[in-house]
């Protein structure tokens, strides 16, 4: 539904977003995810009609909107600030796009009144903005987009004003009404968790370029570079060199004296040529007692304990001096935990735990 | 104790500033003319008690006001010079206190510098300069005629229009101050939300920041109205003779017919159409927080 | 420590106590009214100071009288306003053995100023004048003709030459006092007569030419003329003379030219007096008694183009000060001359009342 083409957007000096390309599709649920000043907000704001490309063309429905102003287009947004109208009562916020479109007066009530079911604020609808909790601000802010039906809804950071707890039932809402309404949402953020749990694809955006874009697992499980790896969840990172070993087999010398790591990867390595081998901590398992039956383990001493209560990742420190990390569920009660601070354990884990990134 | 003290300041200082003042203005007022001095009767004499000093007072002096059409056209024509002064006020500031709540922040204190920098010249050198700047031969007619405007001089000083200009031009800052400082809390992105909800520039303006910049809007207005309803010095120096407001009847009750009895009525009553709109005003923003 | 350098101390100890409160004398006078050298002559030789404020209107004065505690020592009211404020007690009698320059004073103007303060008991004469026409010689010319009657109140009360004179400009006096009675002379009444319903027939006159005034003002009309923002200014005499050297210094070409109409002009008196609460009426004295010396007086005669009531100061004064008809009219002139006293209270509310109307319209 949405097409970016080699769009370029340049403050002066400054490359916000760099020839950039990309697909939206209809009734998607899209994450634009990166750290703050990556471009994600310039990109969303030039679909919204506040920004328009230095180079390039956005296509919305096959249509060319760069002559298209913020107010004519089918797209809405829900701002970080929520940027309520603080004069008027909150049935007359989500009447506001609806009024714009002079829209007769008893669909107008209809339309509000369903928007304030859908988003469970009928007992607020007379009061002002300042008179209602954070996540019910939130609400009627969505509300408020959702009104006119827009094509698209872009969400700049719904969640980021609310506290955690809300932060999550929130998201599930936020899901929910998605589906119900059926309408494209495009949410940026720049909390990992909060687009793996909404979305249905997460760009992953640095610097003005999407490094990938992928479901929610894929990004987890198979991430395209070390960026990616490391930007989502926690991850180990191995330098080594690959060296073929068989079909999509590696052996990666990591450390002189050390044997080599063996990994299966789908991406191709020549020989000799610098990888990463990317781990998550969950995938590493933990033993007192060298494993029978591992690709790969080596051994090392516990450096740090993080005990989260539902698991405890332990930081341990490899003879090369490098420090692994390694996620083990607390399935046991914390006085009976096997391992404590300066034990010698192993650390394995299987050829396909991990994926080998180029450098 | 300390409560007591912090709320009792406020309403000493009101009291001493203004309630003190007042009462003598009032009992002036409804004294009577006197070849004396001080130039009215009766003066207050202790011995004489309080009793007979106020059974001497009357309001003969406030039945004189309704009696010439004079005041009344005073107070009228005062009330119209306010109201459209306050408008071209607000007219020519809304726009200055826009640019300077939407300029880059660092610009902003230099700006701000700049409206206040006139207040560094004495006010009077400020009209003055003023009717060198409209007079006949003065700087705007040189340059209209030299651009070719115009082929006769504008008579603009000594008319309405002057003071019109001068009034704008006094009061200006005390508009451009508090509508600045209420555009410059403004939220950007509501301007933005208005807009992604189909609102043209003009009309988001409109609905969002006009409305929210309103308290701005009354509270310099207020500061402007107020003082120009009882200016003297502008029309005086810039109006015609024909200008009538009601600081200069004052002037005249006050010093040509030396009746500081009718002026003081006329200063009361002055007070009091002052009085009776904002203390509306303020009933009415009072009722609107209740209800919110 | 011996007694001499006590003494020393103590002589020291005093002369830095003088220093610090020395003697002032506040005086209060109209703008444009006296030769600022004998401000300094005075502070010279009477060692005190002089603090001296200006003020343009005699309501502004009469105001800071009736109101007390202006804080001045010696003020300058003209005649009628004077003598409404001695009878509400403003001011002090003088005391004749403190002005032993008493002597110089003229005879002739004592016995018209004797009308507002009998026995000139309060009040010393400074200057003298008539209230008159100031034109733009050139530039009326231009618009009347070469016979427009500049020494007749034809040129302002007539509306027909008005109406023309309102392309040049024209300045009225903004003082009720002198303009009433121009106008009630104008049409033959009695200019002095204190009958509310003959000061009211100075009304018609009045409105019939108030179109075409450009503004009532008591001091502006002294630029204005010289710079030949206007062309005619009813005034006081010696103001208009003071512009026309005004115009001579700037080489702009305008010529100012001052007559007393023919029909008769209101002839007025300044009066220096001591307000009754004076704070240095001893200063005060000092003060009147400096200014009655006869090269003083004449010193601040020929600066100002004003007459005084100095007989005295008469053979210092100038040729173009005392040979000018303007200044010192002649006597068939002087005969032509009237004086005006103040209002009663009613009769001076009526006067404002109708000023406010001629100037406003309503």
């Amino acid at each position: 539904m949405i097409h970016f083409q080699n769009v370029t957007k340049r403050y002066g000096e400054f490359t916000a977003i760099d020839n950039l390309t990309i697909d939206i599709y209809e009734r998607e649920f899209y994450a634009l995810l990166g750290p703050s000043g990556c471009g994600k907000t310039t990109l969303m704001r030039m679909l919204a009609g506040f920004e328009t490309p230095t180079e390039g063309k956005i296509f919305l429905a096959g249509q060319d909107i760069a002559p298209v102003p913020p107010n004519k287009r089918a797209v809405n947004m829900m701002f970080q600030s929520y940027a309520l109208f603080p004069h008027l009562s909150i049935w007359e916020n989500i009447a506001f796009g609806l009024k714009r479109e002079k829209m007769p007066k008893h669909d107008i009530n209809d339309r509000v009144e369903e928007m304030l079911r859908l988003t469970r604020l009928e007992k607020f609808a007379r009061r002002k903005p300042h008179q209602i909790s954070g996540g019910q601000r939130q609400r009627v802010a969505l509300a408020r987009s959702l009104a006119k039906h827009p094509k698209l809804l872009l969400l700049d950071e719904p969640l980021g004003a609310l506290d955690k707890k809300l932060r999550q039932d929130t998201q599930f809402e936020l899901m929910d009404i998605q589906e119900k309404t059926g309408t494209t949402f495009v949410i940026v953020t720049h909390d990992q968790e909060e687009a793996m749990t909404v979305a249905s694809r997460v760009a992953v955006m640095d610097h003005g370029k999407i490094i990938q874009v992928s479901t929610p697992d894929r990004i987890y499980e198979n991430p395209n570079s070390v960026y990616v790896a490391d930007f989502i969840g926690d991850v180990n990172l191995i330098e080594g060199t690959a060296k073929l070993n068989g079909s999509d087999s590696y052996a990666m010398s990591w450390h002189e004296g050390h044997a080599p790591l063996s990994i299966k990867s789908p991406n191709a390595f020549s020989d000799g040529q610098k990888c990463h081998l990317a781990i998550r901590p969950e995938k590493v398992a933990i033993s007192a007692d060298q494993p029978a039956e591992a690709d790969n383990a080596v051994q090392g001493r516990i450096l740090d304990i993080a005990y989260l209560g539902n698991i405890s990742t332990y930081h341990v420190e490899l003879p090369t001096g490098a420090v692994i990390k390694a996620q083990t569920a607390n399935t046991r009660r914390i006085a009976r935990r096997a391992f404590t601070w300066e034990d010698t354990v192993w650390l394995s884990w299987t050829a396909t735990a991990g994926v080998l990134l180029a450098d | 104790m300390r409560r007591f003290v912090l709320i009792a300041i406020p309403y000493v200082w009101l009291l001493a500033l203004f309630l003190v003042p007042f009462a003598i203005v009032l009992k002036i007022a409804l004294s009577d003319a006197a070849v004396a001095r001080p130039p009215y009767f009766p003066q207050f004499d202790w011995a004489e008690g309080i009793a007979a000093f106020i059974a001497e007072l009357d309001f003969e002096n406030f039945v004189w006001l309704t009696e010439d059409d004079l005041y009344w056209k005073a107070y009228l024509s005062s009330l119209k010079i306010a109201v459209i002064s306050t408008f071209f006020t607000l007219l020519a500031g809304y726009p200055i206190a826009y640019g300077m709540a939407r300029a880059p922040e660092e610009w902003r204190p230099t700006l701000m510098m700049l409206v206040i920098l006139p207040f560094w010249t004495s006010f009077l050198i400020r009209v003055y300069a003023w009717m060198g700047i409209l007079s006949n031969e003065g700087f705007l007619n040189q340059f209209l005629m030299w651009i070719g405007v115009i082929s006769e001089p504008l008579t603009i000083l000594n008319t309405n229009s002057a003071v019109y200009i001068g009034i704008v031009y006094t009061y200006l800052p005390f508009m451009i101050l508090p509508v600045y400082s209420a555009l410059e809390r403004l939220d950007g992105s509501l301007i933005e939300a208005a807009e992604d909800l189909g609102c043209s520039r003009l009309t988001a303006f409109w609905l969002v920041t006009i409305p929210l910049s309103k308290t701005g809007i009354i509270a310099g207005s207020f500061l402007v109205f107020i003082p120009v309803l009882g200016e003297f010095v502008i029309p005086s120096l810039l109006g015609g003779s024909d200008t009538l407001m009601i600081g200069k009847v004052l002037w005249e009750e006050f010093f040509s017919n030396r009746d500081w009895p009718v002026a003081s009525a006329v200063a009361v009553v002055l007070l009091l159409l002052l009085v009776i709109p904002i203390v509306l005003f303020q009933r009415n923003q009072q009722k609107q927080q209740e209800a919110e | 420590m011996t007694l001499k350098t006590m003494t020393m101390t103590a002589v020291v100890a005093l002369g830095t106590a003088a220093a610090a409160t020395a003697e002032e004398v506040r005086v209060y006078n109209w703008s444009d009214y006296i030769d600022e050298g004998l401000l300094e002559k005075f502070e010279k030789e009477t060692g005190i100071d002089l603090i001296y404020d200006v003020f343009d209107s005699n309501e502004v004065l009469e105001t800071k009288m009736l109101a007390g505690g202006s804080g001045y020592d010696v003020v300058v009211p003209t005649g009628s306003f004077m003598a409404r404020q001695i009878q509400a007690g403003a001011f002090q009698k003088l005391d004749p053995s403190k002005l032993p320059n008493k002597g110089n004073m003229w005879g002739a103007i004592e016995e018209r100023t004797s009308k507002y303060d009998p026995g000139n008991e309060y009040s010393i004469n400074y200057m003298w004048g008539t209230t008159g026409i100031g034109v733009n010689a050139g530039k009326v010319k231009e618009v009347l003709g070469e016979d427009a009657p500049i020494d007749s109140l034809e040129l302002v009360f007539n509306p027909a030459n008005m109406e023309k004179l309102a392309s040049c400009g024209v300045h009225f006096l903004d003082a009720p006092d002198e303009m009433i009675p121009a106008a009630l002379k104008y049409i033959g009444e009695d200019p002095n007569s204190m009958d509310a319903d003959v000061v009211a027939k100075a009304e018609p006159v009045l409105m019939a030419v108030r179109p075409y005034i450009t503004k009532f003002h008591s001091s502006e009309y002294i630029n204005a003329l010289a710079n030949g923002d206007i062309c005619v200014a009813f005034g006081w005499s010696g103001d208009i003379l003071q512009a026309r050297d005004r115009a001579a210094e700037a080489e702009n070409g305008v010529e100012i030219e001052y007559n007393a109409p023919k029909e008769g002009a209101l002839m007025w008196f300044d009066q220096m007096t001591i307000p009754v609460d004076a704070p240095n009426p001893e200063g005060a004295h000092k003060f009147l008694n400096f200014i009655m010396d006869a090269q003083n007086m004449a010193a601040a005669s020929n600066y100002v183009y004003y007459a005084n009531g100095n007989k005295a100061s008469q053979e210092f004064l100038e040729e173009d000060v005392i040979g000018d008809p303007a200044i010192y009219p002649n006597e068939e002139t002087v005969q032509n001359l009237y004086i005006k006293e103040g209002y009663p209270p009613k009769v001076q509310r009526k006067a404002t009342r109708l000023w406010t109307k001629v100037k406003s319209g309503t």
